[in-house]
């Protein structure tokens, strides 16, 4: 017997992007956190930043708020990001 | 009809006999749970005439695309939300319904990426009000949130795979939920309007009583408020006060709005003591609530100035007697009607919080006036 199979999932239109090339070295770059304001999140960044504070001389270090942990942060908030650091570090802490 | 969403398999024309333990060939049903198109119960695999009758339910133009369905970003087509209803075993008549409610869920303040990805086991309740209820045999009464029929269950589950397979929402992968609830096989009952003491749901939210509406909201599973003693409306409310007032469910750390539904016994002990919709909301608003030391934990947690409580809302009162309020404002509880003619029960249903907010639409045609955009109200 035959069966003809529908598939339910649906396509997804997306563009493919490579992500950005590592960096050689952190020293002397702009850091920007972004604090998800999850209960535990900025706990694991501080710190996180304070280790990494210990062996890597930062040219600064900027914390940014996403508006709510449960939405994608603004495009306008992103697009900051980029544009006032070198790299960025994320986490969550729930 | 077919659209792209045909795969280009055909199933083994004859049976080859299984290995021990393995899967038949030749049965699509096997082949649907193969490919992880299933919620973990049997799916009635399509045909192209079921699709095509659900697809002109639906309004026809099976690539007309209704939405994008988050976190996985799959677009949901009219011939692939058909296909998901057949798979659920939905009738081509409750298309409007299901289609309404997917909808509503994919509005902004919905935030379904966010229901769909949470640790939190929210998992979105459909209420159907109006006519249509009836026209597609939805049940309203007796086990009204249990097994047995089939609008409620299929319509529900209809949605779930929506979420399973255009969302991405495979538990552990997309989905992070830490224990899930039932409810995501299916959570999709009916207001019981004739057996209700007051106006429905949506006609209290402006609507008249012959529009047809689904409302959504994020929701914890039900909690049952018994009472059998009670012959007034304060004593049965204290009891579903009682049931609210806890800091373990989410609206207790982070607030945004919740759900009641009133068995018709306990509707028709508080209406006989003259309380209206409004004054229901109002007297379990009113009651129900913590303390800020209880929500705060009296500041167990608040070591080294990095306090914990940060991160409950700003408007909670940081005093250790202030009470909070398990949602901002009596509008916040969403009231229902539900549930069999016998039984002196009711039900809490907490929301996931402020990161969502309840959403109201009207089935069929568009509503009219500024409040509402595009068919859709928010609340």
């Amino acid at each position: 017997m035959e069966y003809q199979i529908f598939d339910p999932r649906g396509v997804v239109h997306a563009e493919h992007r490579d992500i950005a090339p590592r960096v050689a070295s952190l020293a002397g770059l702009r850091v920007g956190v972004l604090d998800n304001t999850k209960w535990n999140g900025w706990k694991v960044l501080e710190r996180t930043m304070a280790l990494l504070g210990e062996q890597t001389p930062f040219a600064s270090v900027t914390r940014y708020k996403k508006e709510s942990f449960s939405v994608n942060a603004e495009p306008e908030l992103i697009a900051r990001i980029a544009a006032e650091n070198d790299v960025a570090l994320i986490g969550i802490g729930d | 009809m077919t659209g792209s969403n045909v795969v280009d398999v055909v199933m083994a024309t004859t049976m080859t006999a299984p290995e021990a333990g393995a899967l038949p060939v030749g049965d699509p049903v096997e082949y649907y749970f193969e490919q992880a198109w299933s919620d973990g119960l049997p799916v009635v695999p399509p045909t192209q005439a079921k699709i095509d009758a659900t697809v002109e339910a639906l309004g026809g133009e099976p690539d007309f695309p209704e939405a994008v369905i988050p976190p996985r970003r799959g677009t949901l087509t009219r011939e692939v939300l058909a296909i998901n209803m057949v798979m659920a075993g939905c009738k081509p008549e409750y298309a409007p319904v299901v289609r309404a409610a997917m909808l509503a869920l994919c509005t902004k303040q919905w935030n379904l990426n966010g229901v769909q990805a949470t640790t939190h086991m929210a998992a979105p309740l459909l209420v159907v009000n109006g006519p249509v209820r009836n026209a597609i045999g939805m049940n309203a009464g007796h086990n009204v949130f249990g097994s047995g029929n089939r609008a409620n269950a299929t319509i529900g589950r209809a949605i779930r795979l929506v979420l399973l397979t255009v969302g991405g929402a495979t538990p552990g992968d997309l989905d992070k939920s830490t224990l899930g609830h039932p409810g995501k096989y299916t959570y999709c009952i009916a207001e019981n309007e004739e057996l209700s003491p007051w106006a429905p749901y949506h006609v209290e939210h402006g609507m008249a009583p012959e529009d047809s509406a689904v409302f959504v909201i994020a929701a914890e599973p039900p909690h049952s408020v018994v009472n059998h003693v009670a012959n007034d409306a304060q004593g049965v409310l204290d009891s579903i006060v009682s049931a609210m007032s806890t800091i373990a469910h989410n609206n207790a750390v982070a607030s945004g709005s919740c759900a009641v539904v009133i068995g018709p016994e306990h509707a028709a002990t508080i209406a006989a003591s003259g309380f209206s919709r409004l004054d229901v909301r109002s007297y379990l608003w009113m009651n129900a609530g913590n303390t800020w030391g209880e929500v705060s934990f009296n500041d167990r947690y608040a070591g080294g100035g990095k306090v914990y409580n940060k991160a409950l809302p700003a408007w909670y009162k940081r005093e250790t007697n202030a009470r909070i309020p398990i949602v901002p404002t009596p509008d916040d509880i969403h009231l229902f009607v539900a549930g069999g003619a016998a039984g002196r029960f009711s039900a809490f249903i907490p929301g996931w919080g402020r990161m969502t907010s309840p959403v109201l639409r009207k089935i069929g045609a568009m509503p009219e006036g500024a409040v509402c955009a595009d068919g859709t109200c928010a609340l």
